[in-house]
């Protein structure tokens, strides 16, 4: 360890005792504990309304007629027919619309590309061409087959290498050669960082896409009144996102629309943008004055959302024969589909993340993502991270073994440490990746001998805990909260946050009931509702934890100290004395034998405020956090795998998780959170896979659509690694979208050491294995045939 | 010696910097420029992405070096 190195360290940590020492004196009594979903017995027992579920008098159910072409001109729409149809209560189009093309990136302008219901032409197979409100589902998917549409079929071209060609279709006029957007990072002197280098290495990868899988599909109920009062029942990330976005496209004010989110069956960075459900039933409900309902088929979901974003990645490393980092190059190129949406973020994230856990003295990343006639591309758990994590994790794992060295002592010499600062980027104020490394370590040790074609496959990252990146340009705060005390000692909390299934409402239960000095059992949460929850940006980029979760406490420090002035005036207490609560007791902190019952406090403070009940407020927004986040989470994943040789098919025997996410606020939210994402991270390591053939998804189904099953899934224990985040709540930072990073190149790395291959496409699927293998059986034939002959 | 940027006037050790300030600007005043200078900006940004090394670079960094006498 270098001086720098260890002063940096020594820095950091000191920050963390001084902030460890004031808390050690404040003792726990609910973070930290196992506590279940607060909203756990609504959901199993089928209370909880979801969109998918919500019933409105008078209710229409709308369908969307979408292109079959990939790329088409439209000359006409004729709706007569489907008019006609008995039941059938409306059909919109592109006409029908103000037409303004929407985007999430509002700061730019021409990021904005989209148009729900084009007027002019179709960019995928998939599009939303027109939409039909009718009595029934089945009347509105009638309606669909008599609309008659003109098209002008136009080449299409669906690889992004081809689309940049000189003689490629243009697929949004005026984007020359179909590039969307390019993303630089550099820091350091490449040039010189490679000459220092022993051993350089260079390599392709391809990372495909994936499908996000929501449990519950998109779904929108819209109810628009003559007086002009647009309401939402919407699934989705953000609220406060649909809102603003929808006025936006609607022509009217945020405040003329509520949407509501209070149940949302899963996102994974899909649903933070407007997609047709929510256009249409507000389109149509604004035509016909009766709720309209659109629910996406499973079918659907798969070719008219959006997905993880397919990666072509060139990556050149130096390092030194001792293992020390030189410089790293990466270069990507991303089929960025048909619109920009949260791609343009994705692109810079995946350069950013590529760079990470290590200290890279010299590091440089270009990324150009690039329009094609297929499904659009955006964000999805892990935000680009996987696809970087994906190529860096497994060339390294390569260069460490050609040189010889222990590949977990490499990522040690070269990891973060608390104290970095990424230049230009970052400042790492918490980081357990050391420990992370040593716990795998201590794993892989007790694992011992392992059988014949069987292997353990390990890997590093990182991630964000929450994005700083205010690509929507709003004027408010990135996260507020609002707390109302009740004179009968029960709290209501208001938070702007959307529960998608990720447990943020009993996260924020949690530190609620913490910092209040009460039990979770007294706290109400009220979420995603934009008429009565302060503006939030939502869930997405692991930010709720952090920034909802700071906000929260905030508020509640803010009641707090409200309610403790009663107190201090009605126990007559010398002014030297501090006051606390825990367990619903307020009491002297020195003397906590001496003090008075939360409920009788409560009621005292009502009183004396005339009846008005106590409210807290608190928001948070970062500032001089860096470009990317205020913190940083870090962790390994250790994955067994066998694999049939004869077949290639890939079992995972076992699995360690070994992730630091600060002060754990919930235990069982943590390990439901990090299970979850391994499932999916493993998916997209080997089995999760989206075929295109001229535009057109190949397997829009779960029965060819292959993601992980419960009985495919191996044990997932965890080694939690606590550090003290000194810009999260109570020390917290994020878990759960991490994860999703390290695992596929963890899966690469195990068919590495158990077969001698390398695979660089993402998933690897049965046939590259036998392939490989094959190839790899013939080299060595060769090498043998070479070395008898000399 | 510094090298300047001949759209925005900003500031580099190296020539190279500054034609990667103007990739990663990719705005259209200093696509524009390099557009002037007789070479396809969108040419360029495609070699670049598809190619390895940094010839699109480079070429952009010449230009700079050119331009410098003119600012």
């Amino acid at each position: 360890m270098t001086t720098t190195k260890k002063a940096q360290e020594a820095t950091a940590k000191k920050g963390q005792e001084m902030t460890t020492f004031g808390l050690a004196k404040e003792k726990l009594t609910v973070l930290n504990t196992h506590v279940h979903n607060i909203d756990g017995v609504a959901k199993v027992t089928g209370r909880a309304t979801y969109s998918f579920d919500t019933k409105l008098p008078g209710m229409l159910y709308g369908k969307i007629l979408r292109s079959p072409h990939a790329h088409a001109r439209i000359k006409n729409i004729d709706a007569s027919k489907a008019l006609a149809l008995h039941g059938v209560k409306a059909v919109v189009t592109g006409k029908d619309t103000l037409g303004i093309k929407q985007g999430i990136w509002r700061r730019y302008q021409e990021l904005c590309d989209e148009q729900i219901l084009p007027v002019e032409k179709v960019r995928y197979i998939g599009e939303p061409v027109a939409a039909v409100a009718a009595a029934t589902e089945e009347i509105a998917e009638a309606a669909l087959d008599l609309i008659e549409v003109d098209y002008e079929v136009l080449p299409g071209v669906f690889e992004p290498m081809e689309a940049m060609k000189k003689d490629a279709p243009t697929i949004h006029e005026g984007v020359e050669r179909n590039i969307n957007v390019t993303r630089h990072i550099e820091w350091g002197d490449v040039e010189s960082g490679f000459e220092e280098a022993d051993y350089i290495r260079e390599d392709n990868f391809f990372c495909g896409g994936q499908a996000h899988m929501c449990m519950e599909t998109r779904a929108a109920v819209s109810s628009y009144t003559p007086e002009g009062k647009l309401t939402i029942y919407h699934s989705n990330q953000s609220a406060y996102y649909m809102q603003a976005l929808m006025a936006g496209v609607l022509g009217i004010r945020e405040g003329d629309i509520r949407v509501i989110a209070k149940y949302v069956g899963g996102g994974f960075g899909g649903k933070f943008e407007l997609d047709g459900a929510i256009f249409c039933t507000a389109i149509l409900t604004m035509k016909l004055f009766r709720p309209v309902k659109i629910v996406y088929t499973r079918e659907e979901d798969f070719i008219a959302t959006k997905r993880r974003t397919p990666m072509h990645y060139w990556v050149r490393t130096g390092i030194k024969k001792d293992g020390t980092f030189c410089a790293r190059e990466a270069r990507v190129v991303s089929n960025g589909g048909a619109y920009t949406g949260m791609g343009a973020t994705a692109l810079y994230l995946t350069g950013f993340f590529h760079s990470f856990p290590y200290v890279w003295p010299a590091y440089r990343y270009d990324g150009y993502r690039v329009y094609t006639n297929t499904l659009p591309s955006t964000s999805m758990r892990g935000f680009g991270a996987p696809q970087a994590m994906w190529c860096s994790e497994q060339q390294l794992e390569w260069m460490a073994t050609d040189l010889g060295l222990d590949p977990i002592e490499m990522r040690r010499k070269n990891g973060h440490y608390a104290g970095y600062e990424v230049p230009g980027q970052a400042y790492i104020a918490s980081c357990g990746l050391d420990e992370a490394l040593t716990k795998t370590k201590e794993w892989i040790k007790a694992k011992g001998k392992l059988p014949a074609n069987r292997a353990i496959g390990y890997s590093a990252a990182g991630f964000m805990s929450g994005g700083i990146f205010n690509w929507f340009d709003t004027p408010y705060s990135f996260s507020s909260a609002v707390v109302t005390i009740n004179q009968d000692g029960t709290v209501i909390l208001h938070i702007g946050a959307t529960e998608i299934g990720q447990g943020s409402n009993t996260t924020m239960a949690i530190i609620a009931a913490e910092t209040l000095g009460v039990k979770v059992e007294d706290i109400t949460v009220h979420s995603g509702d934009t008429d009565h929850c302060p503006a939030d940006l939502g869930a997405w980029g692991s930010r709720q934890t952090l920034m909802t979760g700071n906000a929260t406490k905030r508020a509640c420090e803010d009641a707090k100290r409200q309610i403790l002035e009663f107190a201090y005036a009605k126990m007559g207490l010398n002014i030297v004395y501090d006051l606390d609560i825990k367990d619903r007791w307020v009491h002297i902190v020195a003397r906590p034998e001496r003090g008075m019952p939360w409920e009788e406090l409560c009621k005292i403070a009502t009183r004396g405020k005339d009846g008005q009940r106590i409210i807290g407020r608190g928001f948070y927004t970062p500032h001089r956090k860096g470009m990317i986040s205020p913190a940083y989470s870090y962790m390994m994943q250790a994955v067994e795998v066998e694999i049939d040789k004869e077949t290639g098919h890939i079992d995972l025997i076992d699995s360690l998780t070994a992730h630091d996410c600060g002060t754990p606020i919930n235990h069982l939210g943590l390990i439901g959170q990090l299970e979850g994402a391994f499932s999916m991270a493993a998916g997209y390591g080997y089995l999760e896979y989206m075929p295109y053939e001229d535009g057109k998804l190949m397997n829009p189904n779960l029965v060819d659509y292959k993601m992980i099953r419960a009985t495919e899934m191996p044990e997932t224990p965890i080694a939690e690694i606590d550090t003290y985040e000194p810009e999260g709540p109570y020390g917290a930072k994020e878990a759960g979208e991490g994860l999703t990073n390290p695992t596929a190149a963890a899966i690469g790395n195990a068919i590495f050491h158990a077969l001698g291959i390398q695979m660089k496409e993402c998933p690897v699927r049965p046939h590259m294995i036998v392939q490989a293998l094959k190839e790899k059986e013939e080299k060595d034939k060769a090498a043998k045939g070479a070395k008898k002959g000399k | 010696m510094a090298f300047k940027c001949p759209v925005c006037k900003k500031q580099w050790n190296f020539s190279l910097q500054v034609a990667r300030h103007i990739f990663g600007t990719g705005d259209k005043p200093h696509r524009a420029w390099v557009e002037s200078e007789g070479e396809s900006y969108a040419d360029l940004l495609v070699q670049q992405a598809t190619s390895p090394g940094n010839a699109s670079y480079e070429t952009v960094a010449k230009l700079v070096e050119k331009a410098q006498s003119k600012l």
